[in-house]
This record gives structure tokens, C-alpha cells and sequence, in this order.
């Protein structure tokens, strides 16, 4: 390398522009390490959520027809990657006699010892049941029977009574992954021989692994069943977990795809002006014989020297950002951070990338470095600015957004995943940073005016200097359009979401107290559940109670698709329906309801195609009825995958008389009162009666948990943001320090420089707020837009002024405090110093 | 010998497209140069003189015309071949910004030998021998900005003669010196000529200097007005 003792001696010369390269490469590393190992951290984080509301992920894989299937049909599973279990399950409803007390219960068949082994059942006491006449219970169950470990109970079964002993309690979150609503556990062979049914099995439950993709799981299972197995996620509270977290899924994508691509960014500018600040000095070298190519390996090899040390220090800080901020999603989401682990991958990725980005950010400079017109190189002043950019930036961006126009229709048509707006939002905002050139001399002349009188001179010589060097300052305002894009995009995109849940539950839950089935929802015959019409006419008579609805809920198929079935009566006489139809009023919806037809989860539309006016067979306890289907709605309890139907419809076309949720409001101040009375009546019921401050906490915390590991990310991305604008800023000084000595020497004060230096960039400040709030709200749509399929149903995308003000007011003050600290040095230069600076 | 010739050349800035709007700097200016001239082109500010020179050392190209380098058509070489020209077979001097500042005065006069892929040891002791020659070897491993003006374009005088060049191209070394340094300057080129028969051609406004050349070629709007062959110089100015 002929050149390097030039690189050496510029670094030691000038040992800030040197550092600043390498601290632009050490901010951006450290962010994609940051931001990678928080992302790991907040996806492990929502598995774990996921686990809490359903239990082990699974799949479910039952008999296409009605029924029991014979477990001979289920083909082998178990080299497919990412299984943790395969488990036949068998249910049959029963009725327990426990001294004068009976009640209905549905027992469950399973290998029990196996997976008490396995650890998918804990059993908070005593032992797994083995022979034919042990059984486990459900721990809160055998609480309520005033049971316990070694005690009789006398079990109903098709072939009579049979005296049972209870030989262990299992913890009920676990019982929940196999449970449909059943609360007692026999050995799999023992229940189906009672039931005369011996070989035969209700469903088969296959347990991931934590870290499995369920989707590629399913996919794999799917294609190995028989015309006469079907493998499904498990409806109800799982799917809702499962649509929710892929919503935050694409957050997080997003938040990741747009710190790594501003990171890049950062980079790129900032080897830039590394490179175009030395123009003179390469442009004598060429004079002087150096061909072109030295040049570039000159450049390149100080790129990758500088890339590779500021990945180290990058790899480094990154780790030591990662762990507090990894604790701090794991705290948002409840899910406590056991050990801080990260893969090595990252760090080597890491590594690789920070020399390699470097080198491709400079391969662009390194070649302009190759072209520079040599007489720049004996020239007096600069070269003066290139002419005639404007229109090559202006098509290039309109072409980069139609190119992330197309994909976005794509995704919404869904020819191609969700995930593919990723790099399409990520294109539309390097496209906003490719107009900038064209849009910063006129937004900067507005800005100008706005400046105070007392500093017109110093606000004129900064517009001026913006004015000349449009692609030079574009590149500085583009740090800044970047992060504040970044900023307000992720920010409105998050909190439309978040406003969106939180609404639909204050809209669908108006009441005090809710009654719901412990266990999973009932998917059993309706005699299994508990007496229907009474409970809701007994919670009427409590005094203290202004109201009640009753909903039944019971899983089932719509066209082969898992689906949840909600039966429920719309209150008359209310001003706002508890349900958000789409495309239809009130009053239709309530006579569409009457008239016994269906409303159908957006999530259910999509998958199966159905519309509005179609009609659709739903199969409940193994019945098959033909609905008519009156609108859609928008749902997020069971995902989206519901049918609605009146109660009416529920008892009479789908058999649904049980009740599954009790929505109780009081009246007025007799909420608190409410509370022994509705507790006895679940109690008897096997029901769980739940404050609705207590349920609206749980929801809140799940969803707050998501947003705060979304923000913590995003924090995390503002942080890089700021540094790289600050890097960028303080280049862009260290830069001018010629010129501001030149203007020191024709008299302006040290102070007047500052100011100078501080009024453009707050400028530039602006002038990048403003593109970049026009960036972030394409952003905050495309993310809108492309989670549109996930969700089945757009969200409602409105205008934040204070996060768009919040982002505005920051961007101009990193811009000012980077500014100031390089303009008070430069000014203070001495003189002959700063006029001989190269 | 003929060193260099200039064949007809001309140069419009700016008018690559369409009709001739653009600023025609150099209009057929033809001459030769033989070895051992020492040539100066004076004109007024703006009369086209450097853009002469730029062209004949292949840092910009003529629109019209050609020049010839020892034999070799320059239009002939695309830029590589013609950067590698500059470095074995011209030496350039400029008014200012001639030395790298971060480099000592032995590197910057070393540098178009390492460029050319030189080993070290021999790229130093040249670099030393040339400081010689222009009596500078006792600042060798200063820095640029810790020297004098006129120090400084001794230096750059000797990297131009580093690689023994066909021809010695300088545009107006002495538009930033003061009289003496200037003198000083002048007369280590005349020396330069007379002793080791190297070709110069020095393009200034100051017609003192020019005295000092043996042919003097004066330019008017970017044309030839005169061209004179003069009285073997002294070698030193009288003055
Ligand atoms: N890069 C350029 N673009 C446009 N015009 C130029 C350029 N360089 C020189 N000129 C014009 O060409 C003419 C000759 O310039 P130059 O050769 O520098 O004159 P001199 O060296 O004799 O002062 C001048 O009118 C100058 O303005
Ligand atoms: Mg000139």
C-alpha cells in the first residue's frame, strides 16, 4: 500500500475527522447489535407472553369429520424439526360425586406420567395417575370440592360408576394447554376403555418448542395429514395471543429494518465527507501521476481500517447498551430476563458488517475520489457546486416510492408477505432523504425569514452556504430526515395500534364484573357445560345488578377454518353497538342479528374468503349449520376469527346454549358489592368471576408490555439517531473551519461565528424535521397498510401534532448542542491558523 | 531534439452541447518546444496561459488539436495511461497548494516515485538527492507549513525533478513569493536548463521573470501574439 503513510499522517494531522469516521461506524454497529440482540429479547419476551395466555404453543390436529378418529391415522411426526411433544388427547364428559355433591366435569385422557415428565403438566402435589382407577385434578377445582391428594371420588362413565383416587393436583395454567375446560385427568387407555372407545382419540395436541416458528411447524404437519385429519391453530384466546404478537412481530421488523438502514446511512455520509473533505489533497495526488485506482484502494483501505475499528468499539458498546435494555423489555413484558444471552452470530455479523459497510460507503467517494477534476487540485477556491442534480434526485426518489408503492400493493393484495413492506418502507424513506437536495434551498429560504432581524447577517451567510452546497448539506439534513422519519413513524404506527385494542376492549367490555369459564373455551357438547339459562337469570336477581349479558362462545369450524363461535344479544336501547361493523348501521345490525344471521371476524374473512351476503357452514359440537353472514367486524379477542350470532341463533341453529362470559354491570356505586355474591355463583358454576378493573389491568399490561418493548427499541434508534446527526453536524463544522476563518479575518466576532454555525444547523435542524415528518407519516402508513392483511381490518391512522412536535424540537436541538460545541472551537482558531487550514 | 509539440490546439470551456456559447479560452495556438529550452508564455490575466499548459500536460484535454510528448499523442491515452504519463515524464509546479501539508518535505518530493511502486530506501535517497539540487536537503523532514514560501516551491521543484522528466511544466511559481524568493526560484530554473539541459516551460504574467527564459511566447486572447527567441540567458538575472 503505497499511500499509507498519507493515511497515517491525515489521521495524525487531523485526528477528529478520523475519529468521527470511526464514531459514525461504531454508532451504527452498536445500533445493529443494540437493536438486534433487543429484538431477540422482546421476541423471547412474547413467546413467553404467549405461553402465559395459552399455555405451550401447539397445534391442534383433529378429524376432518365429525368426532373421534382412530390415533392409526395420524401419520409420524416426530422427525419433523421444532416438535416438543405429540399428545393424544381424549375427552368425554362425566359427572363426579364427591359425598352429596356432584358435578359436571369433562375428564381428559392423556399419558399423564409422560407429561408430568416432560414438564408440560406440573403438578403442584402428590403424583401422576397410572392405573385405571387414579385420577389428577385440577388444583383450583379440587379446592373448590374441598379435595385433596389420596381422597375418593365416584367418576360416572358409560359403563357405570367407578370409584376413583385422586393421586396428585395439577397447577391449572399448565392443564390449560390440553384442557377444553376440563378439570380431571385419567390415564389416556383407562378413560377411553370407560368410554368403550379404546384406539380412538378426541384431537391431538402437539407441543412446540419454545423457540419454533409455528407457522413453518404447521406448514410441515399440514402437508403429512390425510384427507381425514386437519392440522389447525388452536382457536380462541391462542390465535388472539398468536395475531396480536404478529402485529408487534412487524413492528419489530420494522423498528429493526429502519435502524439498520439509517446505521447505513450514517456511514455512507459520513465516508462521504471524509472523502470529499480531502478533495484537494487526492486531486494533487493525481496530478502528480496517481492513477485512479491508487486513489481507490487508498480510500477504500482507510475505510476498512477505520470500519473495522469502530466495529469493535461499536460490537462492544452495543453488547453493554443491549443488556440494560434487553432487562428493560423483559421487565415491560413481565417476563423476567433469566440470563442475558445473545448469540454470538450477532457480535461476528457485527463485526463483518462494520469494515464492510464501511467499504461500501466509501466505494462511491473512493470512485468520485478516482474522477476528481484535477485542476481542483491547484485551484484557489472550491470547486463551484454541481449544477443540475435537482431533477436526477427528484426521479430517482419518485421512482424508489413507486417501486415501494408496487410492494406495498403487493403485501395488500397479499402476493407477498407482510414482512416484504420492511425494505419497501425502508425504500420510501431513503427516497425522502433523495429529494432533499431539491427541497432544502427553498425550505431553508422559508425558514430564513423567520430568524430575528438582530441576526439577519448571520442568517443570511448561513442560507448562503446551504444555497451552494445543496447535495453537501442535503447529505447532514438527510441524518436528520432519516431519524426524525424514524421517529414519527414508528411512534404514530405504534400508538395507532395501541389505540386501536385498548378502544376496541373499552367498547366491547362495558361492565363491572366479568364471569368467565376457567380452563380454555368449551369446545364440548353443550350437556358438559354448565346450565345455561339459569346462571344469567340468577346473576339478574342479585340485588345491586343493573345489568347482564350473557355470551356463550364454543370453538368450532367455519369452512374448515378454526374459528371461534360468540352468541351474544346487542343491548337494546344503547347508543354504541359493543361490536365495530364494518359498512353497516346500527339499527341493520341489530335486525341482521335478529334475523339469525352472522357477523364474521375480519382475520375469518380473509381466510376463507367469505363476504358480506356469502353464507358460511359453521360445524359446533360436531353439527354443521349454514349462516348467512350480514357484515364484518372487527375483533380482538379471538383474533378476528369469530362468528356472531344472537343468542337466539346460538341456542336454536348451533345448539350453543352454554354460557361461557357473564358481563355484570351494577348499579350505581354497588360495583364493590357485587363481589361475594358474583364469587359464590361462579364458584358454583366452575366459573371465575374478575373485576373489570382487574381484567382491563391484565389487558393493559399485556399490550402496554408490547408497546414498551417496541419504544424501548425505538428509544434505542433515537439515541443512534441523535449521535449520528451530532457526528454528522460536527463534520459538517469541522469542515467550514476555513471559511469561518476567513470570516473572522474580514471581522466578525467569535460570536457572530457561533451564532452563524448554530443558525444553520438549526436550519438544517428544521429543513430535515420538516422532510422527515412527511417521511414518517409515509412510514407510519405503509406499516398501517401492510399489517392490514395480518389484522384482516386497516387501523385508523391519525395525526399525533405532539409526537410530530416532540420530534421536530429534538431534531433542532441535537442539531443546535452539535453545532455549537465545533462553531465555538472553530471560532476561537486562531487566525492564521484557520485561513491555512488545508 | 523536439520535447513537445503543440499542434493546433485549442480549448472552449462549456459548450459541449450546443452552439458555441461557451468561453473560447485558447484558440490554434501551435509551437514546439526542443530539449534544453527554457520557454516562458506571458500574457495579460485571462489570456489563456494556463490552460496551455494544462493542456500540455494532459491534466485537461483540447477540444481542437493535439499535443505530442516525446512522440506520443496524448489525445491517444485514456486517463490512466495518462496519470502514469504525468508521474515518469512531467514535472509540475504551481503557484500554491503544491505540497501535501500532512507530509514532510522529503515524502512529498518522494511521492510520485512511490507511486510508481519504487522501493522505499530508493524513493528516500532520490527524494534527498532532489532536495539537493534545489538546496533544501537540510529541511528534508520538515513540514510545509514550517517553511517559507519560497522554501516550499524549491521543494516542489524538486518533486518535479524527481523523476527526471522530459519537461519541467510551471504556472506562475512565483505568483506567491516575494522578489527574492522569487529570484531565487527563477534562477534555480535557469540553472536547471543550463546545467542539465532541462526542458521548462514557465507560464507567467511578470515579464521580469520571463527575461530570464530563452524563448518567450506572448499570448493575447488566448491566441499567439509573439513568439521570440532570446539571448542565451545568464542564468541569473542581472538585477
Ligand atoms: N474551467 C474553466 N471554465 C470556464 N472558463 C475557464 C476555465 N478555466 C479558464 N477559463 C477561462 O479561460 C480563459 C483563460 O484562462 P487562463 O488560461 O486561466 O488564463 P491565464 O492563466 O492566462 O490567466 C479565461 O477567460 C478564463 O476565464
Ligand atoms: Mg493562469
Amino acid at each position: 500500500m503505497r499511500l499509507a503513510h498519507l493515511l497515517a499522517r491525515q489521521w495524525a494531522m487531523r485526528p477528529g475527522r478520523a475519529l468521527a469516521t470511526v464514531a459514525s461506524v461504531a454508532v451504527a454497529v452498536g445500533a445493529v447489535v443494540a437493536t438486534w440482540v433487543a429484538a431477540d429479547a422482546s421476541r423471547s419476551g412474547y413467546r413467553r407472553l404467549t405461553e402465559a395466555i395459552e399455555g405451550a404453543p401447539s397445534i391442534e390436529i383433529t378429524s376432518t369429520e365429525e368426532g373421534r378418529f382412530s390415533i392409526e391415522e395420524l401419520p409420524s411426526l416426530g422427525d419433523i424439526p421444532g416438535l416438543r411433544a405429540i399428545i393424544p388427547l381424549f375427552y368425554r364428559p362425566t359427572l363426579l360425586r364427591v359425598g352429596e355433591k356432584r358435578v359436571r366435569e369433562i375428564a381428559m385422557g392423556v399419558d399423564c406420567k409422560t407429561l408430568v415428565g416432560q414438564g408440560l403438566l406440573e403438578l403442584t402435589e402428590g403424583e401422576p395417575c397410572l392405573a385405571p382407577d387414579e385420577m389428577v385434578l385440577d388444583a383450583g377445582l379440587a379446592s373448590s370440592l374441598k379435595l385433596d391428594v389420596g381422597d375418593e371420588v365416584l367418576l360416572f362413565a358409560r359403563r357405570g360408576i367407578k370409584r376413583m383416587q385422586v393421586t396428585g393436583l395439577a397447577e391449572s395454567a399448565s392443564l390449560a394447554t390440553f384442557s377444553a375446560g376440563g378439570g380431571v385427568v385419567v390415564e389416556i387407555a383407562a378413560l377411553s376403555d370407560m368410554s368403550s372407545s379404546l384406539g380412538l382419540v378426541d384431537r391431538v395436541r402437539v407441543v412446540l418448542k419454545p423457540d419454533a416458528s409455528r407457522s413453518d411447524v404447521l406448514a410441515a404437519i399440514s402437508k403429512r395429514m390425510p384427507d381425514t385429519l386437519s392440522a389447525a391453530v388452536p382457536a380462541g384466546r391462542a390465535s388472539m395471543a398468536e395475531d396480536v404478537l404478529h402485529a408487534a412481530d412487524l413492528g419489530l421488523d420494522f423498528v429493526t429494518g429502519l435502524t439498520v438502514a439509517m446505521s447505513w446511512f450514517i456511514v455512507v455520509n459520513a465516508m462521504l465527507m471524509n472523502v470529499t473533505e480531502r478533495r484537494r489533497g487526492l486531486a494533487l495526488v493525481r496530478l502528480l501521476g496517481g492513477t485512479a485506482r491508487q486513489l481507490r484502494q487508498t480510500v477504500i483501505t482507510e475505510a476498512a481500517i477505520l470500519g473495522l475499528f469502530g466495529a469493535v468499539v461499536g460490537a462492544g458498546l452495543g453488547l453493554l447498551a443491549a443488556r440494560p435494555i434487553a432487562g428493560g423489555i423483559a421487565g415491560a413484558l413481565n417476563a423476567p430476563l433469566t440470563e442475558f444471552t445473545y448469540d454470538p452470530v450477532i457480535v461476528l455479523v457485527a463485526m463483518l458488517m462494520g469494515p464492510a459497510v464501511a467499504i461500501a460507503a466509501a466505494w462511491w467517494p473512493a470512485r468520485e475520489a478516482g474522477r476528481v477534476e484535477l485542476l481542483e487540485g491547484i485551484a484557489q477556491a472550491p470547486p463551484p457546486p454541481a449544477r443540475g442534480v435537482s431533477m436526477r434526485y427528484l426521479l430517482g426518489a419518485i421512482s424508489l416510492w413507486c417501486l415501494a408503492g408496487l410492494i406495498l400493493l403487493a403485501v395488500l393484495f397479499e402476493l407477498m408477505p407482510p414482512r416484504a413492506a420492511v425494505p419497501a418502507g425502508t425504500i420510501t424513506m431513503l427516497a425522502f432523504v433523495g429529494i432533499t437536495p431539491v427541497v432544502l434551498p427553498w425550505v431553508s429560504s422559508g425558514l430564513v425569514r423567520l430568524v430575528p432581524s438582530c441576526w439577519w447577517i448571520e442568517a443570511r451567510i448561513a442560507h448562503e452556504q446551504i444555497m451552494r452546497q445543496p447535495v453537501r448539506t442535503a447529505l447532514t439534513t438527510g441524518v436528520l430526515v432519516v431519524a426524525v422519519s424514524n421517529g414519527i413513524g414508528l411512534g404514530h404506527a405504534i400508538q395507532d395500534n395501541v389505540d386501536n385494542v385498548l378502544g376496541w376492549y373499552d367498547g366491547w367490555m362495558q361492565a363491572d364484573w366479568l364471569v368467565v369459564q376457567a380452563g380454555a373455551l368449551g369446545a364440548m357438547p353443550p350437556q358438559a357445560g354448565p346450565d345455561a339459562a339459569e346462571i344469567d337469570e340468577i346473576a339478574r336477581e342479585i340485588p345491586g345488578v343493573a345489568k347482564v349479558e350473557a355470551i356463550g362462545v364454543a370453538t368450532g369450524r367455519a369452512d374448515g377454518v378454526a374459528c371461534v363461535v360468540v352468541a351474544r344479544d346487542l343491548p337494546a336501547g344503547e347508543s354504541s353497538l359493543p361490536l365495530d361493523v364494518i359498512d353497516l348501521d346500527e339499527s341493520s345490525a341489530r335486525e341482521a342479528l335478529e334475523r339469525g344471521e352472522a357477523f364474521v371476524g375480519t382475520a375469518l374473512s380473509q381466510k376463507t374468503g367469505i363476504e358480506p351476503g356469502d353464507e358460511i357452514s359453521v360445524e359446533i359440537y360436531g353439527r354443521t349449520t349454514k349462516v348467512k353472514v350480514a357484515a364484518l367486524v372487527v375483533d380482538f379477542m379471538s383474533g378476528g376469527v369469530a362468528v356472531h350470532v344472537s343468542r337466539e341463533t346460538g341456542r336454536t341453529q348451533f345448539g350453543l346454549n352454554a354460557i361461557e362470559v357473564l358481563l355484570v354491570t351494577a348499579e350505581q356505586g354497588q360495583a364493590a358489592s357485587l363481589q361475594a355474591p358474583l364469587e359464590e355463583l361462579a364458584n358454583e358454576h366452575g366459573m371465575l368471576a374478575r373485576s373489570f378493573a382487574e381484567m382491563q389491568s391484565m389487558i393493559d399490561r399485556v399490550v402496554q408490555g408490547i408497546v414498551g418493548s417496541l419504544k424501548s427499541i425505538l428509544m434505542l434508534g433515537f439515541v443512534v439517531g441523535s449521535l449520528g446527526v451530532a457526528n454528522t453536524v460536527t463534520m459538517n463544522v469541522l469542515e467550514k473551519t476555513r471559511t469561518l476563518g476567513l470570516l473572522r479575518s474580514v471581522g466578525m466576532t467569535s460570536g457572530q461565528v457561533t451564532r452563524l454555525v448554530v443558525i444553520q444547523s438549526i436550519l438544517l435542524g428544521a429543513a430535515g424535521g420538516a422532510i422527515g415528518t412527511f417521511g414518517g407519516i409515509t412510514t407510519a402508513l405503509f406499516i398501517q397498510i401492510s399489517s392490514q392483511p395480518l389484522l384482516g381490518y386497516p387501523v385508523q391512522m391519525s395525526l399525533r401534532p405532539g409526537l410530530i412536535a416532540l420530534n421536530m424540537a429534538a431534531a433542532m436541538l441535537v442539531t443546535a448542542v452539535a453545532a455549537w460545541l465545533p462553531a465555538r472551537r472553530a471560532s476561537r482558531l486562531d487566525l492564521l491558523q484557520a485561513i491555512s487550514a488545508e | 531534439m523536439t520535447v513537445l509539440a503543440a499542434e493546433h490546439i485549442s480549448k472552449t470551456f462549456g459548450a459541449e452541447a450546443a452552439a458555441a456559447a461557451g468561453v473560447q479560452a485558447v484558440r490554434d495556438v501551435a509551437f514546439t518546444v526542443e530539449q534544453g529550452t527554457f520557454l516562458a508564455i506571458t500574457g495579460a490575466s485571462g489570456s489563456g496561459k494556463s490552460t496551455v499548459l494544462h493542456m500540455l500536460g494532459g491534466i485537461t484535454r483540447p477540444t481542437a488539436g493535439r499535443v505530442v510528448l516525446e512522440g506520443v499523442d496524448l489525445a491517444g491515452l485514456d486517463d490512466e495511461q495518462l496519470a502514469l504519463l504525468r508521474r515518469r515524464r512531467i514535472g509540475f509546479v504551481f503557484q500554491r497548494y503544491n505540497l501535501l501539508p500532512e507530509l514532510s518535505l522529503a515524502e512529498n518530493v518522494a511521492l510520485p516515485l512511490e507511486l510508481d511502486g519504487k522501493p522505499r530506501t530508493a524513493c528516500r535517497s532520490a527524494a534527498l538527492e532532489a532536495l539537493e539540487q534545489v538546496g533544501m536537503s537540510h529541511r528534508a523532514d520538515h513540514r510545509p507549513d514550517s517553511v517559507s514560501g519560497g522554501e516550499q516551491q524549491r521543494a516542489a521543484i524538486a518533486r518535479a525533478l524527481v523523476t527526471k522528466p522530459a519537461i519541467l511544466l510551471a504556472d506562475e511559481p512565483t505568483g506567491a513569493l516575494d522578489s527574492a524568493n522569487s529570484e531565487n526560484v527563477i534562477a534555480l530554473l535557469s540553472k536547471l536548463v543550463l546545467e542539465d539541459r532541462q526542458t521548462v516551460v514557465l507560464v507567467t504574467h511578470d515579464s521580469t521573470v520571463a527575461d530570464a527564459a530563452t524563448r518567450v511566447i506572448t499570448m493575447r486572447d488566448g491566441q499567439i501574439a509573439s513568439d521570440e527567441t532570446q539571448a542565451a540567458a545568464t542564468g541569473v538575472p542581472s538585477s
